[in-house]
């Protein structure tokens, strides 16, 4: 039996737990659309954030708010390092696509055998419970978790808009995911962008892997199952369209929470993966309402100046 | 002497495997990870067609070849009707979603893994006939695949990868290519399958894992992707090494993750110092 309250609940829910999957599909949107790049070390990089974390808190024993610095330093760090001392090299070697792929696919599995050594294969989360306390609003069940979660995504998505769209380090990234060789052109560094991007990505994707580890079990190969959701949103989106990638893993993440009302949850991960070829087959270069134009990079990127001209 | 032929069988199963895969990645430039779904899709088909309906061994795992050949389509199909970038994306989803099926039906044995598959003959002879066969595979398909790779649908092939729109303006149908390629190879994995199935059985969704995806990368990127002896070299070698690792006795939790370690690390050394593997194909073609 259906009823409103239910739904709404599910609806509640299903929007709360939906906020990781927006940040992971933010970052991995954003180096798609500024470095170009199909990120699969994402995955790794998530393990890592997840790890760190999970080291502070539970080996180091030190406060919530120290461990959190930790794991976004340290996988601020480590992307760093790999967009400088791997992606780089590449790069200049002019290498292809296809070594692209198999660099950051097997950066990603080479990481989760380390954590696999490290940690083992039995599912962890960040804090021994990972209870929340729950008030009833309207009927509603909220958690502190719940609410914890959609600020935050909220507060870090409008702040990575407004960095996008305002601050002139932010136009730089998106004159140069419209046209590198131009943006060069007029004094930007496009390396620049490429490791700003890759930072911002590493924030969003330690954030996320908090959420999701005070939420649930995390071993080191369920940021793969994750990422593939990010890729699958950033699809539906539509390729160098953030936000809109941003609001279609919110409508996956309520579609699989809604679905448990007509499958059994041993099935629920399949409504992704069936996702995953409906978006391919009928929506290949993204969903777009009718009507709406997306604004055009070009009218954000910075305007030549007298001197860069 | 047990080990040995184990180790032989294995031999021709990766064999078998890396040159498909090669077929697919290196000398079509089609990338998808997702070779072991139809090396699992052969191996299921063989042991369900030999445990359900007693078809003989033979049947059941050409059977299973020519499902993971069928089953080739459904992935490449709706991807390279778009674009071939989609089909790496679309065939990670193909893997877990199909591995997710495998665990979730009890006629496939579900988690647990599917046992009771039929042995055919016994003691030293099965041995001695497994890897004779294996060996026998694994050179077979090597061996069609250098013949398709030097013909002139194979110069056909590499002109296709090279540079797929002065191929299609010449009036060439680059999708068929990709078809037939990505069909071949599959077919070639679910053969291999069908072999694995009735040689160990017994089948279990893990052993079709990711990890198998970066085993079978390996071998063709420390091999050397896009020559025909590359993944025959890299397969034997990275079949090999872990075998060193078994004698430090380590735990099966540590010594799985450090299989995995060294395979994918090997692959990194690889593409940063000899991105071209062990054999080179530009060195090969001369």
């Amino acid at each position: 039996m259906i009823d409103f309250t239910m739904v709404a609940q599910i609806f509640w829910t299903g929007t709360a737990t939906s906020s990781y999957y927006v940040l992971f599909t933010i970052a991995f949107a954003l180096v798609l659309k500024v470095v170009g790049l199909w990120n699969f070390a994402q995955a790794g990089f998530m393990g890592i954030a997840f790890y760190a974390m999970f080291f502070a808190f539970n080996v180091l024993h030190i406060p919530v708010w120290a461990g959190l610095a930790f794991g976004f330093a340290f996988t601020i760090f480590f992307t760093g390092l790999v967009e400088v001392l791997c992606l780089r090299t590449l790069r200049k070697r002019r290498s292809s696509s296809l070594t692209f792929f198999i660099f950051t696919l097997i950066l990603s599995e080479f990481i989760a055998y380390l954590l696999m050594l490290f940690f083992g294969t039995e599912p962890v989360t960040l804090f021994p419970s990972i209870l929340s306390p729950v008030r009833i609003v309207a009927d509603i069940a909220v958690s502190d978790w719940d609410l914890v979660a959609l600020s935050s995504t909220g507060a870090l998505s409008l702040a990575l808009w407004v960095f996008l769209r305002f601050h002139r380090e932010g136009q730089f990234l998106t004159a140069v995911a419209d046209n590198g060789p131009l943006a060069e052109l007029y004094g930007i560094s496009a390396k620049r962008a490429y490791l700003v991007a890759m930072t911002i990505a590493s924030v969003f994707v330690c954030a996320g892997m908090y959420l999701f580890g005070t939420r649930a079990g995390v071993i080191p190969t369920t940021p793969l199952e994750l990422m593939l959701f990010a890729v699958i949103a950033t699809l539906l989106g539509g390729i160098g369209r953030i936000f809109s990638a941003a609001l279609a893993a919110i409508v996956i993440g309520l579609v699989q929470s809604f679905s448990i009302l007509v499958i059994a949850s041993a099935w629920q991960n399949l409504v992704l993966y069936g996702f995953l070829f409906f978006t391919i087959l009928v929506f290949p270069r993204g969903f777009r309402l009718p009507g709406l134009r997306r604004v055009r990079g070009a009218d954000l990127a910075p305007k030549p100046t007298a001197e860069s001209a | 002497m047990q080990y040995v032929y184990s180790l032989l069988v294995l031999i021709g199963i990766y064999v078998t495997l890396s040159a498909s895969f090669n077929l697919i990645i290196g000398n079509g430039g089609l990338i998808s990870i997702a070779h072991p779904i139809f090396f699992a899709l052969g191996a299921y088909t063989a042991a369900l067609l030999g445990i359900h309906f007693n078809v003989p061994v033979l049947v059941s795992i050409v059977a299973g070849m020519l499902v993971a050949l069928g089953s080739s389509f459904a992935l490449s199909l709706p991807s390279l009707r778009i674009s071939g970038d989609y089909l790496l994306i679309i065939s990670i989803g193909f893997q877990l979603g199909f591995l997710q099926v495998i665990k979730n039906i009890d006629f496939t044995g579900g988690a647990g893994g599917l046992g009771n598959i039929p042995s055919v003959l016994s003691g030293e002879t099965r041995d001695i006939v497994f890897a004779s066969g294996s060996l026998l595979m694994a050179l077979g398909v090597v061996l069609l695949i250098r013949w398709i790779v030097r013909s002139p649908y194979g110069r056909a092939i590499t002109a296709m990868r090279d540079d797929e729109l002065a191929f299609v303006t010449l009036g060439r149908n680059a999708m068929k290519i990709k078809l037939v390629i990505f069909a071949l190879g599959s077919g070639f994995a679910g053969l291999a399958g069908g072999v694995y199935a009735y040689y160990f059985l017994y089948l279990s969704p893990d052993q079709f894992e990711i990890l198998q995806s970066a085993t079978i990368l390996t071998m063709v990127v420390v091999g050397g992707m896009g020559s025909t002896l590359g993944p025959v070299v890299g397969g034997v070698l990275l079949l090999a090494l872990p075998q060193a690792i078994t004698f430090l006795q380590l735990p099966p939790n540590v010594m799985g993750p450090l299989q995995g370690v060294i395979y994918t690390l090997l692959v990194l050394i690889f593409l940063f110092v000899r991105p071209q593997g062990l054999i080179s194909a530009a060195r090969r073609q001369t």
